[in-house]
């Protein structure tokens, strides 16, 4: 027929289309600049410093090692996460500004690998929280680390990225098998609903059982104590 | 010289009852002993043969047999040597007695195989939880605990081949490697 229907009709979205380029822009930068908190769960940490320091640079694709979980973007989890740890993962991730992306690294943290029947290690990471890109082997060579993150960089440019988003729009299934695993009582330190409500991201799976549950257990969160030293006792004058 | 080792070091366990002892290599002893003696064996071996460092305490739990072999590892760095003494005790009620007062470090090996085993150690001066602080399961390395079985109850298996693997590999990656591009067969051409 004429070739006018072969000419491909683009539906864009409504709006300032300037403010489509400042998000562009944005996922461009945040792509670009990556901060990369490495929990060092398993023997899959050995690959990280040939990957870092001068052999391979990752520091040549703008990503970099950070201290602290609040100021990094991706949560580095390199191999087996023994039940016990994962307790401290989720805290550690909770307590990540979005957004924030988590990748595994290493075949345990994708089915047990060869922990599969150990009674004292989670086998599917993605259960406890969304999981954006798993690096499957045992263990990944920098190289694969390396085309893995330049993955997830591509994503977070095309804004695939977002299953932060995931863990509040299904905060119960998540909160579920935390239960599951750590008892009824399970609580972290972080309001997740109410972080919901402020990413605007409550969803139909935010709220549920689990959720209930958690609501009848949970002790309300008190502020720390700010105070200089490790002796935690009054002192005696 | 360590024939000469060997000598007086034989001569020195003949002291204990009901020893037998195994010569595994040049600076390996075995010494299988009742459970009643091990602590005159220790003293003996750390107070007159410089077996000073207790490196270990293993444990073994034979289900069939209905008892537990706890064994000793001693070493000297006077002789280079170590000595290995095992003993077997009854697997109920599992109790035991303790070697801190004469080996320190043995504080943390006894409890650590208390939480692993549930064997009572009189006399330990900790028995509390070492490293499994948050299990409240039996002590997992015992025989009867079916760790498979607690798998399957509190966690989930990852599918077996899921349809994610299936277009990883469709776009060159994931795990399956054809046989015929594996390195060994290409070699045999
Ligand atoms: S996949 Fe292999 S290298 Fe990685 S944590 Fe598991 S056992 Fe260790």
């Amino acid at each position: 027929m004429s070739s006018i229907k072969q000419i491909p009709v683009i539906t864009e979205r409504k709006g300032n289309p300037l403010a489509r380029v400042f998000d562009e822009f944005v996922r461009f930068c945040r792509s670009r600049s990556l901060f990369i908190l490495h929990y060092c769960t398993g023997c899959g940490a050995i690959e990280l410093p040939p990957a870092m320091t001068s052999r391979f640079d990752m520091e040549r694709l703008g990503i970099q090692p950070m201290v602290s979980p609040r100021q990094a973007d991706i949560l580095l989890i390199t191999g087996y996460v023994s039940i016990k740890t994962l307790k401290r993962v989720i805290l550690t991730y909770e307590q990540m500004g979005s957004p924030k992306y988590v990748i595994g690294i290493c075949s345990c943290t994708v089915n047990g690998g060869m922990y599969w029947q150990s009674y004292a290690t989670a086998k599917k990471l993605d259960e406890y929280m969304p999981v954006d890109l798993y690096i499957a082997g045992c263990m990944p060579r920098p190289e694969a680390v390396l085309a893995g993150l330049q993955k997830l960089m591509d994503r977070i440019h095309s804004g695939e990225a977002n299953s932060w988003e995931d863990y509040f729009r299904n905060y119960d299934y998540y909160l579920g098998n935390q239960q599951k695993l750590f008892g009824e009582n399970w609580q972290t330190p972080t309001d997740i609903i109410t972080e919901a409500k402020h990413y605007d991201l409550i969803d139909e799976g935010t709220f549920g059982k689990h959720t209930q549950l958690l609501e009848q257990h949970q002790k309300p969160l008190e502020a720390l104590d700010m105070r200089l030293g490790h002796d935690l006792k009054e002192p005696t004058e | 010289m360590s024939q000469e080792l060997t000598h007086w070091l034989d001569d020195l366990l003949e002291e204990i009852e009901g020893i037998k002892v195994r010569r595994k290599s040049g600076r390996r002893v075995r010494a299988d002993v009742p459970a009643d003696t091990l602590p005159a064996l220790l003293e003996l071996l750390q107070g007159r043969a410089g077996y000073i460092h207790l490196s270990a305490i293993s444990c073994v739990d034979w289900i069939e047999e209905d008892e537990f072999e706890l064994v000793y590892h001693v070493w000297s760095y006077e002789s280079h040597s170590l000595v290995s003494a095992h003993i077997r005790i009854a697997r109920e009620p599992g109790v035991y007695l303790s070697v801190y007062d004469l080996y320190q470090p043995a504080g943390f090996f006894e409890r650590d195989i208390h939480e692993m085993y549930g064997i009572h150690f009189e006399g330990s001066p900790n028995m509390e939880k070492f490293i499994l602080t948050e299990w409240d399961g039996p002590p997992p390395m015992r025989k009867e605990f079916d760790s498979e079985a607690y798998v399957n109850e509190h966690l989930s298996w990852q599918e077996y081949n899921p349809p994610w693997l299936q277009e990883l590999i469709a776009e060159g990656g994931g795990v399956i490697i054809p046989p015929e591009e594996q390195r060994f067969s290409r070699k045999k051409d």
